[in-house]
This record gives structure tokens, sequence and C-alpha cells, in this order.
């Protein structure tokens, strides 16, 4: 009879913890200097996140750059949240309703630059966005700060600066240097959809921008990755393979049927250290180049379809029509 | 070096899912077997007809080659070969090569002792494309409706099939799976960046062990799913990011022809609001 | 059972209380169950939004492009049905004599021959309100009598029948209009548009309306621009937002535009039940040579409704009672979809002028027209089936033309999709 479970190892496949042993919670690892006293809140233990991963939770470390960007997000979460309320007349049921439709818009393009912006015709987008920003900019500091306490290196601030570099470009450089804030990205779920979309119109067609097409292979390179790594620390964790950092230093079993396993699937292997700096930089470079797409976008070219066919890339398919003109300039010539 | 110096001793036959000992073999660091063999047989053929098609086409350049699907006039049926019916080859060839490889690996990891989970991932992403390429043209009637082997015609395919529904940003299923990739992407920063930094610490700090995973991400966001928890996570972001792919474009068409942001009606007419 | 029925509270309970002293022994297999039990529902009541098989695909572009119309067959039946115009009268002999010789107090149809008068009077009951008859225009005691309000604004509308037929075959070709396109037996159209206040309200400092951001009838239900009528279908707005050329050349359109033109698109599109792709190849939306032919149709038929917003509907504002009015007292405007009414074209495409010779041209007395238009027989109705790149036929420019004046004759291409 046809066993799945010798044939294909369910017993080993390891998808959520069947058991949780519980001890007494893990304060934290020490710290340089004496930082302990930065780390607040009781640890506890959820049985539910103990089904997929660790199962505590807490402690917390706050800090003053975690207050102030706790302060300063919450300042940008009700600014937005507030315009959305007053924007369906104070009605928290139709709030719930049209949610995704709500947003803040930035101010018209008219206001070029302006920092006087009227609160109620952007000026409240300036200001969310300010101190959502300021929030953003204390937490990365807040990261930097915990893996220097740590003793650990700064790789995770500079993967978390490489988002930021995306967000900078779509709501303040690339605004900066087209001379308005309404270039900017409007709060909202919706709305940030729309601006996403008018973007890759008004500017030609984002696809024929070679550096989103760069930013969508990190991204779906990267979501290859997780999966080849995700699965492959799953599949050797009978053998302990999750504990990478002590393999990397003495390389066990896990390690090397890891490694086996792509050198024999495709001729190649990384090792348990160089599959996290290809993770790093291909996670990285999704925003980095994404970034740069979008910085690009209007600034240097208006339009990418254009410069697309301008530089070779655009195939020609073959007329399905006879030639089309535009009937505006058709009607001018013939006036003419 | 065809063999690193602890791969002598996992070097050993048997794990095959059919065939017994046929093609039980290693071919420099590949591993060969049955279906590594069915893998370049399909791979040839294919990529023979991928450069046929291009030969016959156009251009050499690289951007603009374009080997598209047949008109929708062939429906379900065979096209000529230079109207799409290359196109329906290299597909076939496609698909083969696919699930060779998928069940090559499966051979490999069981050999090895290992869990199915690369193999299991990888058959999401094959199964995102048989979606793409057989089950939505299928549903539609016509194998035109497959996307074109180009490397930008088969963005211009992508860009239209979105505008045939006006705004595809709001089709629920793709903002699911965006939100898929984007979350794999930003889970895989963090945990490439928490264990490179664990590792080169710099200056004179010794390498740090696996505690301090958890120590940073607890100190920084309350909670760390752990060293397992993390693998888990991502990959099944990874494998959902390319399921929901592969939900968003079968429903594009075969269950909805109109603007994707008319799909929200629903809601806004629910009977709760009163 | 029981087990099915206590899960999700029990899921509820590990969420909240989440400790491990009382968890049941393998809570796991309870909450998968529940899991498949909540995921069931969702599944099931999103799938209970779509639509279901078959559909019918349109290739409008070359193969492998993706510029493809999809019809959900089961939608395009009933669209079929709702289009469907109203069976035509019989012909009747001529009388010899024109209206205006027999009836008193003629007006607009003052050279159409007396019988054919009446049989327009009749069609036209039938078109704009066949409950209340001749009554909803004539005060019956005395039908010359211009008491009711809606005779005169009939005259108007005949004039615009008139106007549509004789001077925008460029955007209507050989099918024209009745009363009937936009009627469709109600005396008021369905598919009108008139100002709208914004949702919501004025909120001390909150931001004010930018006019977006709310579900949009007009776009889909999309958050785009809930208005792009005003500006673009009455006053002259430029639609256009994409520069000709690679690198920056002085094209000032912001993304801010660009979501009004969106919004644009996005009504055109869902009036007329098609996908972008029925005029555009998305990879350039606003290069000519890359899009369909539809797309100068719909040009002409941008030109045409500020047309007639402006000069026919406007200017007749005070003829309507206030409460005919929109709530700024403005009168109800023309789009896409007073006509098309979700079809790519009005009925899809029958010939419905064809019948009613005297809709195509000026009878007010002025000298009569000297064209007469070559109308086949009423079209069958066809849902659209594959295009052939020979079918369709050559655009050629118009022979008069002008920016402000419409195009008075031409040959125009066929609605791709129908066959003439």
């Amino acid at each position: 009879m046809f066993d799945y479970r010798t044939q294909f190892g369910t017993q080993y496949q390891n998808i959520f913890n069947r058991i949780q042993v519980r001890g007494p919670s893990d304060p934290g690892a020490p710290l340089k200097g004496d930082l302990e006293a930065n780390r607040v809140g009781k640890p506890f233990h959820s049985y539910l996140l103990g089904l997929i991963g660790a199962a505590q939770v807490g402690p917390f470390y706050l800090g003053t750059c975690g207050i102030l960007s706790i302060v300063c997000g919450f300042i940008a979460f009700e600014i937005i949240g507030l315009n959305m309320l007053a924007s369906v007349n104070w009605n928290v049921w139709q709030f719930i309703r049209l949610l995704p439709w709500l947003g803040l818009e930035p101010p018209a393009p008219a206001y070029g630059l302006s920092l006087t912006v009227p609160l109620a015709h952007g000026g409240w987008w300036l200001m969310a966005g300010a101190f959502l920003t300021a929030s953003i900019i204390f937490w990365w500091f807040r990261v930097y700060l915990r893996a220097r306490d740590l003793g650990l290196g700064t790789h995770v601030a500079w993967a978390f600066a490489a988002a930021i570099w995306l967000y900078l470009v779509c709501g303040f450089i690339r605004p900066l240097l087209l001379g308005d804030w309404g270039e900017g990205v409007p709060f909202g779920i919706f709305p940030h959809l729309d601006w996403t979309a008018s973007l890759s119109i008004r500017d030609g067609n984002l696809y024929y921008d070679p550096f989103h097409m760069l930013s969508i292979v990190f991204l779906y390179g990267s979501t290859l990755l997780f999966a080849m790594h995700g699965g492959t620390i799953l599949a050797t964790s009978r053998y302990w393979g999750e504990r990478e950092l002590e393999l990397v230093t003495d390389r066990g079993t896990a390690a090397e049927r890891g490694a086996i396993f792509w050198r024999w699937t495709m001729g190649f292997n990384a090792t348990f250290e160089s599959i996290h700096r290809w993770a790093w930089w291909f996670a990285v470079l999704c925003p980095l180049t994404g970034g740069i797409g979008i910085l690009l976008s209007g600034t240097v070219v208006d339009n990418w379809y254009l410069w697309g066919v301008k530089h070779g890339l655009a195939p020609v398919y073959p007329a399905v029509y006879p030639y089309i003109a535009d009937p505006a300039t058709h009607l001018k010539s013939i006036l003419k | 070096m065809a063999m690193m110096n602890f791969e002598y001793k996992y070097r050993i036959r048997g794990g095959t899912l059919i065939g017994g000992d046929l093609f039980d073999f290693w071919f420099g660091p590949f591993y060969v077997g049955f279906f590594g063999v069915t893998t370049m047989f399909f791979t040839l053929i294919g990529t023979a007809l991928i450069v046929y098609a291009a030969a016959i086409g156009p251009t050499w350049n690289l951007w603009q080659i374009n080997i598209p699907p047949p008109d929708l006039k062939y429906g379900l049926g065979f096209a000529p070969m230079r109207s799409g019916g290359l196109w329906q080859w290299i597909t076939f060839c496609a698909l083969g090569a696919f699930v060779s490889w998928d069940l090559r690996m499966i051979e490999i990891a069981r050999k090895l002792g290992m869990g199915l989970h690369t193999p299991i991932a990888f058959a999401c992403a094959i199964a995102a494309y048989f979606s793409l390429e057989v089950i939505r043209p299928v549903l539609l009637g016509a194998w035109g409706n497959g996307f074109p082997y180009g490397i930008i015609s088969h963005l211009d395919w992508v860009s239209n099939v979105g505008y045939q529904h006006l705004d595809f940003h709001y089709n629920p299923a793709h903002m699911i799976a965006v939100t898929f990739f984007f979350t794999t992407t930003f889970l895989l920063s963090m945990h490439g960046g928490v264990i490179l930094s664990a590792l080169n610490p710099g200056g004179d700090e010794p390498v740090k062990p696996s505690g301090y995973e958890d120590s940073f991400f607890r100190d920084l966001i309350v909670y760390s799913v752990g060293p397992l928890g993390i693998h888990r996570l991502g990959w099944f972001c990874a494998m959902n990011a390319g399921l929901w792919s592969a939900v968003c474009i079968v429903i594009s068409g075969p269950f909805w022809t109109h603007g994707w942001p008319q799909w929200w009606g629903w809601w806004l007419n629910l009977p709760i609001w009163g | 059972m029981m087990s099915m029925i206590l899960a999700p509270f029990r899921l509820m309970g590990l969420l909240l209380g989440a400790t491990v002293g009382n968890a049941p022994r393998h809570p796991w297999k309870t909450l998968g169950l529940a899991s498949a039990v909540v995921c069931g529902l969702v599944v099931w009541g999103l799938m209970s939004t779509l639509q279901t098989l078959p559909v019918n695909s349109v290739q409008l572009g070359f193969r492998g492009t993706g510029v493809i119309e999809q019809y959900n067959v089961h939608k395009a039946d009933q669209l079929l049905a709702a289009n469907t115009p109203d069976a035509q009268y019989a012909p009747v002999a001529p009388a010899g004599k024109p209206a205006s010789a027999v009836y008193k107090n003629i007006q607009v149809l003052k050279t159409v021959d007396a019988n054919e008068f009446l049989r327009l009077m009749a069609a036209m009951a039938q078109w704009v309100q066949p409950q209340a008859g001749c009554a909803y225009c004539h005060a019956v005691v005395n039908m010359a009598s211009d008491a009711v309000y809606t005779k005169e604004v009939a005259r108007h509308m005949l004039l615009m029948t008139q106007y549509i037929n004789e001077n925008w075959r460029s955007h209507v070709g050989a099918a024209g209009v009745t009363c009937g396109t936009c009627h469709r037996g109600q005396g008021a159209p369905k598919y009108v548009w008139q100002f709208t206040p914004p949702p919501g309200g004025y909120h001390g400092y909150a931001e004010t309306q930018s006019g977006e951001d709310a579900p949009s009838s007009a776009a889909d239900e999309s958050a785009l621009p809930y208005d792009p009528y005003s500006p673009f279908l009455l006053n002259s707005a430029p639609i256009r937002v994409q520069g000709y050329t690679a690198l920056p050349s002085g094209n000032r359109m912001s993304i801010e535009q660009t979501n009004w033109t969106y919004s644009l698109m996005m009504n055109f599109a869902h009036s007329l039940g098609v996908g972008c792709n029925y005029c555009h190849n998305s990879r350039a939306f606003s290069v000519w040579d890359q899009s369909t032919p539809n797309r100068v149709r719909a040009w002409y038929g941008i030109q045409m409704v500020r047309a007639l917003n402006r000069n026919f509907m406007e200017p007749i504002t005070n003829l309507f009672p206030r409460g005919q009015r929109g709530l700024s007292g403005d009168v109800a405007k023309i789009s896409c979809e007073t006509c098309h009414q979700k079809a790519y074209a009005p009925y899809y495409g029958a010939h419905v002028v064809a019948a009613y010779p005297e809709l195509t041209h000026s009878t007010n007395g002025s000298p009569p027209a000297t064209q007469t238009m070559a109308v086949p027989k009423g079209a069958p109705f066809v849902l659209p089936t594959m295009t052939k790149a020979s079918s369709i036929q050559p655009i050629a420019g118009p022979k008069e033309a002008s920016l402000s004046v419409p195009v008075s004759s031409g040959s125009v291409a066929q609605p791709v999709g129908a066959t003439p």
C-alpha cells in the first residue's frame, strides 16, 4: 500500500510547533552600558504565536527615540484619521464604510512648494507628512542605536534606510524637484493606489522605466529567495537548521545538507552566511532601484514609452488597423 | 571542483520517485535522475523553439523579441506554427521542464532526508504560471488569452490586461498578492539584516549567538517570531504571494469582466449601513 | 458538531487569553477546523460577488498584446435585452402636404409631410412617455397650445436630434439617434448628470473637499474625482496628460490632473460597458497609431457632447420647473452613458433613425438638406465577434470641419465588432 507518510516524510514537514515548552521568560541579551532600564513591560507568552514561532511577547525597548517616534507617528495618524472622519461629517459608521476611499490629499499643484498652504487645502497633508517623516527618522535612529547597544552590526538599519529612501522620493524629493507638493502621495488606501496608477499614466507607462523593471525583479527575486531560503531551513529543521548563527561558525549536517541540496539542484549553492547577503541585497535593492525609477519619472524622463522607443526597447507589433491620425491635429491641418 | 569536501558521504543511491536506479547519478555538481533527463529534454526543445521563433521574427533585439500566443479565433485548438503554434509548444515544454524540475527537487530532498518545503514552494510558482498560461485561457476559451514571451511584450500584456479592468489595483486578490510580495521582501530584509549584523558586528565585537535575533526584535517591535518562526513566516508569505497572484489573474476575465473598482459595490451596498 | 460551534469562540479565547495553562490538548486541531470554517465562509462570500462563466472575448489588437474585450455572456444577454429598440411604426402614405399647412403652431417640423408628422408624433409618445402619451407634452383640449412646458422642451430636443444626425455622423455614424436613444420610454432620461455638491461637508479647519476620495459613481466606484463631467463634458478642460517627447519639453500636467482625466476615461468605459482597451493600447495611451479606430470615434463624441450640453441643454435650463433641475438649479446634462447605456454602441449599433428620415436634417423651413443619408435597414443585433483586420474600414478625413463647428459629413469607421 502506498503510505504517503513514508513516501513524502510528512512527519518531518514541520509546519508548526506541536509541543511548546515553557521556561522562564528571556529577559533579553545583555547591553553595553547600563541600558537595561530601557526595557519595559513584563514578558508574557501567547499560545497562538507559539504555534508558528516564539511564544514570548516582550519585553520592549522604549528609549527617547522610541517615545518621540511614537508621539510623532500618533500625531500623523490622528491628523489623517480626523480629516478623513471630518470628510464624512463625523459619522463613524460611514467612516468604516468609506474608509478604503477616504484620503488626505496634498495641496493642489498651484500652491507650488509653499509651506503656508491653508490647512483645508493641503496644509494638513504637509503637517501629517512632516510628522510621519519625523516618526520614521526617529525610528531609524532607534534601530541603529539598539543594534549598537546590543553589539550587533547595523545592517537592519541600513536596509530600513533603503525603504525610507523610496518613501522620501515619492513624498518629498520628487515633489521638490518638480516644484509642487501636489505631486506627493495622498494618504489613504484607494487614493494612494490612484496616485500610483496616475503617476504611471502621466509619465508614459512605468513598465518602460528600467529602474522600475529592476525594482520588480528584486521584489520577485526577494520572494523567490525567501521561498528558497525559508524552505531550506524548514526542510533541514530536523537537523536544527534554524540555528543559522551557530551553523555558520560551526558547520553541522543541516548546513551541509542545505548547501548540497542546491548544489545538486542547480549546480551552485550559497553558504549559511552568504544566503543572507543575497537576501539583504535583493531586499535592499528593491526600494533603492524603485526610488531611482520614481525619481527619474517626470523629472529626467517625461514619457517612458517614448523613451523606450527612442532606445530600441519597444517591440513593433504588426499593424492591425490602417494608420490612425490624431483627429485634433488632422482637423487643424485641414483648416490650414 | 565537482564535489565539496564533505559531500562524498551524502552521495548515496535511492530516494527516487520512479525508475529505481535509472539515471540515479551525478553529472559534475548536478544530480541527474529520471526527472533531470526529462527536464533537459523539455528545456532543450523549448529553448530551441524559442530561438527558432526569434529567428523567424523581425528582430534579434533582446528587448523586442516577441513570441505571442495565437489569435483568439483559434480557440483552444492548435494554431499554425508561425501564428502561435510555437507559443503553444514552448508553453508545453516550459510546463514539462518546470514540473520535471520540481519532481527532481523532491528526489534530491528525499536523498538528503530533508523536508519538501522547497519543492512545495516551487510548486506554487508553477501554479501561478499554469494559471496564467493554461487555466485562465481555458476558462476564457482561447489560448490567445495567455501572455506572450518577450521582455517588453509581456509587460505590454500585463498593462493591457490590467486596463481591461480599468484599474487593476482595485482587484482585491491583487491587493493581497502585492501585500504578500512587499511583506516577504520586508521580512527578508529584516532577517538577512539581523543575521548579517550578528555575524559581522564590526570592530572587536564577538560574533553573536541565536539569542540575539530574538533580543533585537523584541526590543524593537515587542515580538520576535524566532529563528525557526521567521522561516515559516517567510516561506508562507512567499508562497502566498505566488498563489494570490494566480487568484487575482484567474478571476480577472473569467469571473469579473467589469472594472475592478466597481467590484467594491457589494461592500458599499451591504444592508448593515442603513 | 459541538466543537465546530465552539471553535470560533475558542479561537477568540486563544487570541485573547493566550496562556498555555488551560489550553486544550490538541488545540491546533480545533484551530484548524475553525480556520477552515471561517476561510470557507469568506471564500464563499467573495465568490458570490463575482460573475459566472462563460465569457465572450473579442480581440481588438495584435495577438498577445492583451488588447482584448471580455464580455460576460450572462451580463451581455441582459444588456442586449435592455438595449433593443422599440418596434418601428409602419410607413405611411404621404399626404402630399407639409405639416405646417395642415396643423397650427408648427415650428420645428414645418416641412415634414403631414401624415409622416402624425407618425412621428406617435413614435415620440412611445419613445418618451408611453403612459402619458400625447398628454405628456400637449394640452389635449388644444393640441396647438404651448401651455405644457414639455412641448417647448420637445421642440429643442427635436432640433438637437436633427443636429446630431445631420452634423455628427463622425460619431453616430449611419445608426443615428432618435428620442428613444436617450429616453427609452422615460420622460426624463435615466442616465444624465447634474452638478453634485460634495458629500460630507465643510468642517472648520478640516481638509475641504478635494473633489475625490469618495466612491465615484461616475468613475466606476473608484476614489477618483467624482465629477469628471463639468470640466470635460461641459467646459473644455484639457484631457491629454502625456507628453509627446521622451524627455521633458514643457509638459506641465500633474498627477492630480491625471486623476481627473483617469476619472473621465473610467466614466467613458463604464458608460460603454468596455475596458480601456476598446480604444487604447495601454502601453501608450496617448499615441494615436497604437490605438484602435474606436478612439477616433470617441474623440468626436467628446466634442459632440460638449456642443450638445452648451448649445442645447444649458440654454433651456429655464424651461424646466425648479423641481426638474439639480440642487444648484442646473439642467440635466448629457454624458456618454445618456445614449450608450452600457452598450459599446447605443442599441448595439441598430440603425434607429433609418425609419424616420425627418430626424436627419433640419425641417424648420430653412433650405432643405441636400444630402440624404443612405442608411441600410435595421441592423441585426449581434454580440461583438472576432475582429478581422480586413473588416475595419479606413478612416477618411472629414470633408468640412473645424474644431468648434462639428463635422458635417465623411465616412467613419464601423464600430469594431459590429457587423453592419
